[in-house]
């Protein structure tokens, strides 16, 4: 009995994923544990193991591919088994609603195909399940960054054809509200940056980048073109998003790290049974900045457009750096939680950052990141915001300054903060007021612990 | 039907009896000495010498096929090896009186009959002519090859092996074979000794050298022709059709001086009483002696007469008797030169169906032994005579095996180095103005001809002025046929066009009307209606170097044409690996108002067999122009008409049709109305249905589509349809051939893959229903009509705001028509 072997859907927000590497080929043995292929999401890896043993008899999805979750990406069974029902009926990339293929011919007009209503803001109604598209229209929407699922299918038994895309693109559908005019103007291809692939006015903007060809060719190896990973392509699109959709600006100060540093010194010393000796002094400032933040609601807040969006408790972004790049996993109601249940969550984190099996609900849902470069000597730098946050913290190295008591310039350990806020959510004395107490909180450290 | 011959009721009413005269059997009964003035004692020699090297060259065979080797050198043969011990004299005495001039035909058992006539034709041919003969074949490939082993040899020593190693080459499938290996046992010729293609289809060769003597007698060249052929084709039609053919009553009654008289051939039975097993004489043939049968055909019966076929002086006797008379204009002549087959109709045959007795009672008069004693008993040769010319032979043949089994000497060909070896070959693909350089004969000048005149004054449009030109005044479809085909008849000399009713009544559709007025008889006659002997007449006509259109008057006859066209028409350039070429237009009209076995387009037919070029124009312009590529190259094409649209004006080409020479390729199709949003592909006349349906898209649904008229069914370029599709996204074909097996479905699938990323649904094809055509008044349920289309497109390609249908082109009816075979 031929088993299909099914793109795991990793977190419920989580539409499809790129397989990586094949590390079975068609027509290979596999055991019960082999690796099969790896995959990402948009924000993780992960590897899938075979869950039968028998022969690979087909592969649907080839490397690179971006595979709908939940849908049969390969077959295991014996030699000769016929796989031809198992194969996936629908585009590659459109999401399957159900793994459960559908060979019945449609007859008459479409009974799979859900309306789709053409509506102008960015929330549209997307259709769902198997999806009919003849290869003229899937090409004419993969060249001009239309998702297809917006498509009302007129074609016979509900394919969607050349004409529906067709209406999509006179209907602004692959560019963004703003981008609309001038896209429709544009008259040439544009590749979209936005949301969905939809084309931003930044697009616009610029100009395509031509490559040198022919004889204009370089001759020696004089640079490398390195292709973008999956990840790399998100980060780059989230930041620039940022920055380009937000206001944002950074303040720094510093505060008398004396205290923390004795605390730390304390927990260094500890017994090892409590183990607590591996809480970092950035797991202080976390638990800091949990306690600190709910007085500054601003700060602890999506910025929505037309509303802020307020949040009972902390939920920290940690900035974690991979191999693959930037990751930020979330410590949930990091404010409930203790310094020692923060510092533990927050290693678990990394770690499986680090191996690329981070639970890819845990990436998002922060209201408040936290990035350290303070490890890597950094003594001031601008966080880039994750929007809709409305903050972020960045956390730099240890300088000695000087100061004045009594007459007697004295020199103590001085820990440098950059926050960079969204001044569209706030303006600048509140996020400095935040600042400035997060800065008492950990002078005295030792009383926010006890409150 | 002609004018000149009164058919009298007196006279063909008035009581009588029609009287036979003998036929003579077995009447020679000379001794070797009577012989001695006709032969010297080194000619009797040789007529043993030939059929012993025959018994050889298939003993050898044998023991291969059975053995797996020959004096002691292993091989491994798995092909055909039809062989004829026994039948030594028959093939020794047929050949001795014949020259390179004479053509001889044969069979799947010819072997014998290849090395008879060429030893003959070796023994005849002058040392340099033979020299420059194996010099020039193939680049002199196979002269080198056996030169190697016959190194101080006499030219006649070396072209014995030339001719032995060649043939066995061949039958190995080797590329220094006579033919590259493409024929093999079955098919080996070599026409530089005046060997035609033998054939494996039985009695193929009896309208295939009705066609070479036909050719012989319109271009006035010398030579007879031998079509032999078995007693078991006696059973097939075309062999009685090429009998009649070969005699027909016009050659003495109608043709002119010079070319009167029936054909010269000889249909040589070669009657070993056995069609594979079935024995002929008193099992399934009802003649009782075969030489009976020419008193049906002709009044003179043919001259047929039985001779026997174990004493070559008898054959040679018969053949010099018949030889004069077929050179004083008296043929055709059918031999039934009796024999007997040793071996079985293949090494594999058990001889289920024969007696050793009777087997035994045959090898006791063995015609090889029998004649050495007669040699003996007239002390032209002694025992040691015999053995050391039996010696000689072994050892020859020995070498020659050697050398036709050695793969590097004797490869085969090499598909790797160069995968398109053979499909070089399926086509000449060449340009040749004119098969000989001499005058045309023709009766009149060709601006005197009253149909060119009246052409003159036609209007070369369908339209001028906006205005449509009555059909008496407009130049139609029929008009650009007969310009190309005139124009050619005074240019190839060895022109000719045949077919039923052809001449007086100008064909049945008037292509041909004014042509009779400047062409003689034998240029341009009437067939009988054989179109298995039209077909493959014109093959023999074809091979033999003229240029030769025939006709089938309705596309439904191709099937009793079926083997002339799918396996002779369309396989000898190829099986001769270029030797041959086949400058045959097959002109095929395919009807309609006619019912079901007078209506059917089988172009899909024609297309399947490899080997051929399929064409079928829709306009004027195109019919002129194919026909003149059609008659300018020297390929096989069946040129399929519609008479639908015989009289049909020319539209597209604002010009009108030149008057003056011009070509269309073949192969290329043609956009006839250009669109962007739907393609539509069409084959022959179903061109004027998709541009009314083109019309309807239009005017109804704002649609503009792009009509491409095929033109050319093979070859064909896909270039601009896919160029079109890349555009549209859409394609529907349309063409009245049934729609199940229909060639659109062929060249739907290739679009599929040619243009699948570009493709807004997939390719339908309509077509005719899987029907019997019913009659005229039904047939638009039948045939694809302009609402057909739109339908189509609406219910697979492309819904159409408020269109109803009228036809059912769901996926559900398509399932249920295919499931019930409809």
């Amino acid at each position: 009995m031929a088993t299909p072997v099914i793109m795991p859907r990793q977190g419920q927000s989580v539409e499809s994923c790129i397989i990586t590497e094949w590390h079975k080929q068609k027509g290979d043995q596999v055991e019960v544990g082999d690796i099969l292929f790896s995959y990402e999401t948009d924000k993780a890896s992960f590897e899938e193991e075979a869950k039968e043993a028998g022969v690979l008899l087909e592969v649907f999805f080839a490397e690179e591919e971006d595979v709908p979750v939940l849908t049969a990406v390969a077959v295991i069974g014996q030699a000769g088994e016929d796989v031809a029902d198992l194969r996936p009926n629908s585009s590659s990339d459109t999401p399957a609603e159900d793994v459960k293929m559908d060979s019945t011919p449609d007859s008459g007009t479409s009974q799979t195909q859900q309306d789709a209503p053409l509506v102008e803001d960015s929330v549209t109604q997307l259709t769902t399940g198997d999806q009919k598209i003849s290869p003229r229209a899937r090409n004419l929407a993969k060249r001009r960054n239309v998702d297809t699922r917006l498509a009302t299918a007129t074609g016979p038994e509900g394919r969607v054809i050349q004409r529906d895309i067709e209406k999509l693109i006179a209907t602004g559908h692959q560019a963004t509200p703003a981008a609309k005019e001038g896209y429709l103007q544009a008259g040439q291809e544009l590749t979209g940056t936005g949301l969905g692939g939809r084309v931003t006015t930044l697009d616009l903007q610029q100009s395509p980048v031509t490559t040198p060809s022919g004889d204009n060719q370089l001759i020696d190896n004089a640079y490398q073109d390195v292709k973008l990973s999956n990840m790399r392509k998100v980060i780059a699109k989230a930041m620039h998003q940022s920055i380009s959709t937000t206001a944002q600006l950074t303040l720094h100060n510093s505060f008398d790290a004396t205290a923390i540093l004795a605390y730390r010194k304390q927990l260094k010393a500890s017994q090892e049974a409590m183990g607590l000796a591996n809480i970092t002094l950035n797991d202080i400032i976390l638990y800091a900045v949990s306690r600190t933040l709910l007085n500054h609601p601003d700060l602890n807040a999506h910025f929505l457009g037309d509303s802020m969006r307020l949040f009972r408790h902390a939920h920290l972004g940690i900035a974690v750096d991979t191999e693959r790049g930037l990751m930020v996993p979330t410590v949930f109601n990091a404010d409930l939680k203790s310094l020692n249940q923060i510092s533990s969550e927050v290693k678990e984190l990394a770690t499986s950052c680090q191996k690329g099996a981070v639970d890819p609900d845990s990436l998002q849902g922060a209201t408040f990141t936290i990035t350290n470069l303070g490890t890597l000597g950094i003594e001031s730098f601008t966080p880039v915001l994750n929007p809709p946050q409305t903050g972020i913290l960045g956390v730099n190295t240890i300088e000695y300054k000087a100061r004045e008591v009594d007459g007697e310039i004295l020199h103590y350990p001085a820990m440098g903060l950059s926050l960079t806020f969204d001044h569209r959510a706030l303006d600048g004395a509140p996020a400095a007021r935040f600042l400035a107490e997060l800065g008492r909180n950990l002078e005295s450290f030792s009383v926010l612990l006890s409150r | 039907m002609p004018r000149v011959l009164n058919i009298n009721p007196a006279e063909v009413r008035k009581s009588g009896v029609e009287k036979f005269t003998d036929i003579p059997i077995n009447q020679y009964n000379k001794s070797i000495k009577d012989e001695q003035g006709s032969f010297s004692n080194a000619d009797f020699l040789r007529i043993f010498r030939d059929m012993a090297f025959i018994r050889e060259f298939e003993t050898m065979l044998n023991l291969i096929k059975t053995t797996n080797q020959y004096a002691d050198v292993e091989y491994n043969y798995p092909g055909p090896a039809h062989l004829s011990v026994g039948q030594e004299a028959s093939a020794v005495g047929q050949a001795c009186l014949l020259d390179k001039n004479d053509f001889i035909f044969g069979s799947h058992r010819s072997h014998g009959e290849i090395l008879a006539k060429g030893l003959s034709a070796i023994e005849k041919l002058p040392d340099d002519e033979l020299m420059q003969v194996m010099k020039e074949f193939f680049g002199g490939s196979i002269l080198k090859v056996v030169e190697e082993v016959a190194q101080g040899e006499s030219t006649k020593d070396l072209a014995i092996k030339f001719l032995l190693y060649g043939a066995l080459a061949e039958i190995f499938g080797r590329t220094t074979g006579f033919h590259k290996g493409l024929g093999g046992s079955m098919h080996a010729f070599f026409t530089p000794f005046g060997i035609y293609p033998n054939n494996a289809i039985v009695g193929g060769s009896a309208p295939i050298a009705t066609g070479s003597a036909l050719y012989k007698k319109a271009n006035q060249k010398s030579g007879i022709v031998i079509a032999n052929i078995g007693d078991g084709s006696l059973g097939c039609g075309p062999v009685w059709e090429s009998f009649n053919f070969a005699a027909m009553d016009q050659f003495r009654e109608l043709w002119e001086e010079g070319f009167k008289g029936g054909l010269p051939i000889i249909f040589n039975v070669f009657n070993n009483q056995y069609g594979m097993g079935g024995q002929t004489a008193g099992e399934t043939m009802a003649y009782g002696v075969l030489a009976r049968i020419g008193a049906g055909i002709t009044p003179n019966q043919m001259h047929a007469e039985r001779v026997d076929g174990y004493n070559p002086l008898a054959v040679i006797d018969a053949i010099r008797r018949k030889k004069a008379i077929i050179e004083n204009n008296e043929g055709p002549v059918l031999l039934d030169t009796l024999t007997y087959r040793i071996t079985g109709h293949s090494p594999s045959d058990a001889s289920s169906y024969r007696t050793k007795e009777e087997i035994q009672a045959w090898e006791d008069q063995d015609p090889i032994a029998a004649y050495q004693k007669q040699l003996i008993g007239a002390g032209i040769g002694t025992e040691q005579d015999f053995a050391t010319i039996w010696d000689s032979i072994k050892a020859t043949m020995l070498k020659v095996y050697k050398l036709a089994i050695d793969e590097k000497v004797s490869p085969r060909m090499d598909l790797n180095a160069n995968p398109n070896g053979i499909s070089e070959l399926m086509l000449s693909n060449q340009t040749v103005d004119r098969m000989e350089d001499r005058p045309c004969t023709t009766l009149i000048p060709k601006e005197e001809n009253s149909r060119v005149k009246q052409i003159q004054k036609k209007a070369r449009t369908a339209e001028v002025d906006g205005k449509p030109v009555p059909k008496a005044r407009m130049y139609q479809l029929r008009d650009g046929l007969f310009e190309a085909i005139i124009d050619k008849f005074y240019q190839d000399p060895t022109l000719i066009a045949y077919g039923e009713d052809n001449r007086d009544w100008d064909g049945a559709f008037a292509v041909y009307k004014g042509l009779t007025e400047s062409l003689p008889y034998h240029r341009f006659f009437n067939s009988p209606i054989s179109e298995a002997a039209i077909a493959g007449s014109a093959v023999g006509y074809a091979m033999s170097g003229g240029r030769v259109i025939a006709e089938l008057m309705y596309c439904d006859f191709l099937g009793r044409a079926g083997d002339e066209v799918f396996n002779q028409m369309a396989k000898w350039q190829s099986m001769s690996a270029g030797v041959l070429t086949m400058p045959l237009v097959l002109r095929v009209s395919v009807g309609s108002k006619y019912g079901a076995q007078h209506s059917q387009d089988w172009t899909s037919l024609a297309a399947h067999i490899p080997g051929l070029k399929v064409v079928f124009p829709a306009t004027p312009y195109d019919a002129k122009g194919l026909m003149n590529s059609a008659l300018a190259g020297t390929d096989p094409v069946i040129f399929f008409e519609s008479q639908r649209i015989y009289d049909i004006g020319e539209m597209f080409q604002p010009d009108g049709v030149p008057e003056g020479y011009y070509k269309v390729p073949i192969g290329e199709p043609d956009v006839k109305k250009s669109g962007k949003d739907v393609t539509i592909l069409t084959i022959g006349a179903t061109l004027y249905r998709a541009l009314d349906a083109a019309k309807i898209l239009a005017d109804k649904y704002g649609l503009s589509a792009e009509v491409i008229d095929a033109r050319s069914i093979v070859p064909f370029n896909y270039e601009k349809v896919i160029e079109s599709v890349q555009k549209t996204g859409r394609i529907l074909l349309a063409s009245d051939a049934c729609e199940r097996g229909s060639h659109l479905k062929d060249i739907a699938q290739n679009i599929s893959e040619l243009a699948f990323d570009y493709l807004d649904a997939p390719p339908v094809v309509i077509g005719a229903r899987n029907w019997i055509t019913p009659s005229h008044e039904l047939e638009s349920f039948f045939f694809p009509q302009p609402e057909w289309f739109i339908d189509a497109i609406h219910e697979k390609i492309l819904p159409l705001d408020g269109h109803v249908v009228t036809t059912n082109y769901t996926k559900n009816e398509l399932i249920r028509t295919q499931k019930l075979g409809v």
